[in-house]
């Protein structure tokens, strides 16, 4: 009985799995003895030489901020214009097909044409993870906005509500649910936009620390910095949902979606 | 016929309007060609390029790649949704483990894969399927748990066993949305196998983009994209067509 | 055939408070019995046919049939339920042979006994569709076809026409009575319409409101086979509806 309201504690499962997949790694690790697959156990060790090398400190910490402002600006402009193209059919009709031929082109992958065009500099990588995020952020808004009930709006009308005060008091409220699990998603996406952009453009960053620590076989450094970069993902996600489900508890979404690749 | 013609050109309108005025501007000379190369540019050397045996191969090398990982991720995540959906115990163990890994950007692992795995086919395998497997695991599980109580009470009572009942029952009710789940997975695995072909490999479409890079020879650094576009579609327009024949009966449960 | 002692059932809520479905039910039906199950919505009528069909368990109190206690769904109650429940996926046919297959039938055996099934019930022609191609009558027939496909001694029937106009509805309890008649199986017939309870029965069982207890157990004396213009005329078949319409009018008692 006590075990089992220990497991259901909101915190303890994940760490239990988390548990669990540690002491995987470090059972395979010892059975497949190879250089490039250190035991979790000397991997964790090493955490505090990458957490406290101020060095890769500052690149993570930039990576971080080039990602947030990628995504302010992403939220900015491509919410409202999700929102708009719920509303109105002909708007829709122009962005829609432009956005379902898009979607399918990895947004890291414009990297290198991005840095022809604009340079090795932080403008390159921050407009590559806003067009990252973007996508999925008018999906959801627009979805959001599209599936407002009209009886909502025509209730607001009938009360002699004007246009502008109808988006901010019964449009925006009702999309929202969709809007944050947009956000949601759109967070994920940064996140690997933002490593596999850096994987691919080796100037800076994590994803760039990645690979340093790959070509010079520091491999505990390798393995330390995922860990880290799992760990910021899910941070941010737990982070979000929690937002999410304040903003929005009166609300019931679709299913989980997924992000993924970039 | 004509309908459906004129229903595809509305659609497609934007498109087309986007592309004329690219090639109208590279045409007009507002652009650099070294920087934007014009559509026709780009489609001329494409269409050159398939005619290539090297060219081709490199696209066999993806195809070969992103299926590999995508039939690993459909395995895996029919067999970890189904079991999750069916089995109590079963769910407890693997929604925890789902909730830890699903944050993570599968594309930071990639240095580990090579480490463990090596520079070739296996590791970008192994990404493209720990990438695909999330979706097709959710869509599993969900479509598996929403399966109406009678359909399998029904089953029961004809003689099914519980066990027979997962791939008699359950299986088919969910298909509708482990199609989806599919078709998401299916666009994952085109993304990921192409950046993890940018970012360490020999061959494949995503080399090709880098290659292009270095010699900056910027059409050929557009080919990749949009064959990896095409691709994508055109695998997406396959899984449609086959979702269609495979959902021919099922009416309201679509 | 079946014997129900004592039986109880509680649900257990989200939020942790308890409900209780059914108190105290006993009841024994002889093998060849027509029983409804008559009670208001709500009342665990249901309930009960799925614990006696055993998709649910009891709380407390046993059902044995046939002398065995029951542990679990078997082919020898075969249920009917009121959304049809149909597998989407498979034709008529295809729904209506899966319990011969299951139970082993040889395949040409199955075919040939498919057919004769979907002529019973007017449904020949039909055997390639699918069930979202049929109208409501015609997914409940397929339904009952598909339960009388692996002959089970007990028919466990829930709001079987529940969700079907009156007219299609008046035209399958004809069916239904038509097909029972050759076989006389033992049928639980739940359903909250007096008069379709009397029209079909030999006994009727009624239920209070929740938490469903035993009302009443009426004998149904009219002699069969039941034709719908002579009974609404007949007397006594008049006084028992007024009979239990008056039970039914103070459900809790």
């Amino acid at each position: 009985m006590r075990l089992r309201g220990l497991l259901s504690l909101p915190g303890v499962p994940p760490l239990l799995s988390l548990g669990g997949l540690l002491a995987l790694w470090q059972i395979a690790a010892g059975a497949i003895g190879i250089e490039g697959l250190p035991s979790a156990s000397s991997v964790i060790a090493s955490l505090p030489g990458v957490l406290f090398d101020l060095e890769s400190l500052a690149e993570i910490g930039a990576s971080l901020q080039r990602m947030a402002l990628g995504f302010a600006i992403a939220v900015a402009t491509a919410i409202p214009l999700g929102l708009v193209m719920g509303r109105s059919r002909a708007v829709a009709g122009f962005f829609g097909p432009l956005l379902t031929l898009i979607y399918p082109v990895p947004k890291a992958a414009l990297m290198p044409i991005i840095m022809l065009w604009f340079g090795v500099g932080d403008f390159s990588k921050v407009l590559v993870i806003f067009l990252g995020v973007s996508l999925p952020l008018i999906y959801h808004s627009y979805a959001g906005a599209r599936a407002v009930d009209e009886k909502l709006v025509w209730s607001a009308m009938a009360m002699g509500m004007p246009a502008r005060r109808r988006v901010f008091s019964i449009i925006l409220p009702s999309a929202l649910p969709e809007v944050m699990l947009g956000c949601r998603v759109g967070i994920a996406m940064a996140l690997i936009v933002m490593v596999s952009s850096e994987m691919i453009a080796r100037q800076s960053g994590v994803g760039n620390l990645l690979f340093n620590s790959l070509d010079m076989a520091q491999y505990h450094t390798v393995y330390a910095t995922i860990l880290v970069i799992g760990a910021i993902g899910f941070a941010l996600d737990a982070l979000f949902e929690r937002v999410r489900r304040r903003l929005t508890f009166w609300g019931e979404t679709g299913e989980e979606t997924v992000a993924g690749g970039g | 016929m004509a309908r459906a013609l004129k229903l595809a050109l509305l659609h497609l309108y934007p498109v087309a309007l986007l592309l004329a005025a690219w090639e109208a501007s590279v045409a007009a000379g507002l652009v650099r060609k070294i920087l934007l190369p014009a559509p026709s540019a780009v489609f001329a050397r494409l269409f050159e390029l398939l005619q290539t045996a090297a060219f081709l191969e490199h696209v066999a090398q993806t195809l070969v790649r992103l299926s590999a990982g995508l039939a690993i991720a459909t395995a895996l995540g029919l067999a970890l949704g189904l079991a999750a959906a069916a089995s109590h115990p079963a769910g407890r163990m693997i929604q925890p483990l789902v909730r830890v890994l699903a944050p993570i950007p599968k594309i930071a692992l990639y240095p580990a894969l090579i480490l463990i795995l090596g520079f070739d086919h296996a590791s970008k395998i192994a990404l493209v399927a720990a990438d695909a497997v999330f979706p097709i695991l959710f869509a599993t599980y969900h479509g598996a748990r929403m399966v109406e109580p009678k359909l399998l009470w029904s089953a029961r009572a004809a003689g099914t066993s519980p066990r027979a009942c997962v791939f008699k029952i359950v299986l088919p009710a969910a298909l509708p949305s482990i199609l989806t789940g599919f078709r998401i997975a299916l666009v994952i695995s085109c993304v990921v196998v192409f950046l993890a072909e940018m970012i360490s490999s020999t061959d494949g479409l995503g080399h090709l983009l880098i290659r292009a890079a270095r010699a900056f020879r910027t059409v050929d650094m557009f080919v990749p994209l949009v064959t990896i576009s095409l691709l994508g579609l055109a695998l997406n327009a396959l899984v449609a067509a086959g979702r269609r024949r495979l959902l021919a009966g099922y009416g309201e449960a679509r | 055939m079946i014997e129900i002692e004592r039986l109880s059932k509680t649900f257990r809520t989200e939020t942790g408070a308890e409900h209780a479905a059914l108190l105290d039910i006993s009841i024994a039906v002889p093998e060849g019995q027509f029983l409804s199950i008559l009670g208001p919505s709500g009342c665990g009528k249901s309930t009960l046919l799925y614990i006696v069909g055993g998709f649910v368990r009891a709380s407390s109190g046993q059902v044995r049939v046939a002398g065995r206690a029951v542990s679990g769904p078997g082919p020898d109650r075969g249920p009917v339920f009121q959304e049809f429940a149909l597998f989407p996926w498979k034709s008529v046919t295809g729904n209506v042979i899966y319990g011969l297959l299951e139970q082993g039938v040889p395949r040409e055996e199955a075919e040939r006994r498919v057919a004769k099934l979907l002529e019973a019930v007017h449904l020949k022609g039909y055997e390639n569709f699918y069930p979202k191609e049929l109208s409501g009558g015609m997914k409940q027939r397929v339904a009952i076809a598909r339960t009388l496909a692996y002959d089970p001694a007990i028919l466990l029937m829930d709001e079987p026409f529940g969700s079907l106009d009156a007219h299609t509805r008046t035209l399958l309890q004809n069916e239904l009575l038509s097909i029972w008649e050759r076989d006389r199986k033992t049928v639980l017939f739940v359903t909250h319409s007096v008069e379709e309870a009397i029209f079909l029965s030999d006994r009727v069982f009624v239920m209070t409101a929740s938490p469903g207890r035993q009302k009443a157990v009426i004998d149904i004396d009219l002699p069969r086979p039941r034709v719908r213009s002579e009974l609404l005329l007949d007397r006594r078949y008049q006084e028992t509806v007024v009979e239990i319409e008056r039970l039914m009018e103070n459900p809790v008692q």
